[in-house]
């Protein structure tokens, strides 16, 4: 799943421990996802777009060999 | 961090990486006392190490995560429990089909001689596959 997520934590001046704290996840967490190592929950994925105002298609999409 | 944790349990609660290392090693020292024991003859005294480790552990593992203020475990932690469960019955599953008829056939041609080993390993594995097939079964119905 492909995410513009470290583009909207940074421009937000968040650190991916504060957006971890936000969303109720581990940085870690935040980290994989950021690094295409984990697709969040369906949960986690509306969680970060409502705490980033957008919409989830906005936020992520998928990977070539996803569609 | 809350007030009312002990300083020791707050350092070991306030960091997710911190939190899975203290438990792991926990168990690990509990394990490496249990074969130690076994190896150097001291059964009881390599069980009780092993006892205290396995409680210690669960312990901190279920209580650490209700009372921290910091997130120790989320669904990642979750998904990754569930993906090393498949894998793990899958490989018992392909070995299971694969090899345990083959060496079946092989001692009833006396070629090979299943050890008391080997029969502990078979039972343990089918024993785990029949766990595994009854909370699937479990799942399947609540879910």
């Amino acid at each position: 799943m492909q995410t513009d997520l470290p583009e909207r934590r940074e421009a937000a001046g968040l650190s991916q421990g504060g957006l971890a704290d936000a969303v109720g996840v581990t940085r870690q967490t935040i980290n994989a996802i950021e690094r295409d190592r984990y697709d969040p929950s369906l949960a986690l994925a509306f969680e970060l777009a409502d705490y980033f105002d957008c919409r989830i298609e906005e936020l992520f999409e998928p990977s070539a060999d996803e569609t | 961090m809350s007030d009312t944790l002990h300083p020791a349990v707050e350092t070991v609660a306030g960091s997710p990486r911190r939190y899975k290392r203290v438990v792991y090693g926990i168990f690990a020292v509990g394990i490496v006392g249990l074969f130690a024991g076994m190896l150097f003859d001291m059964a009881l005294a390599g069980t009780t190490i092993y006892l205290l480790g396995a409680w210690l552990g669960s312990g901190l593992a279920a209580v650490l995560p209700r009372v921290s203020p910091a997130t120790l475990t989320d669904e990642r932690d979750i998904a990754t429990h569930r993906h090393a469960s498949g894998l793990t019955i899958r490989l018992i599953g392909g070995l299971g089909i694969g090899v345990v008829p083959a060496l079946y056939a092989l001692a009833a041609a006396d070629l090979v001689t299943i050890t008391p080993t080997m029969w502990g390993a078979i039972w343990m594995g089918s024993a785990l596959f029949l766990v595994w097939g009854g909370c699937y079964t479990y799942v399947t119905r609540v879910q």
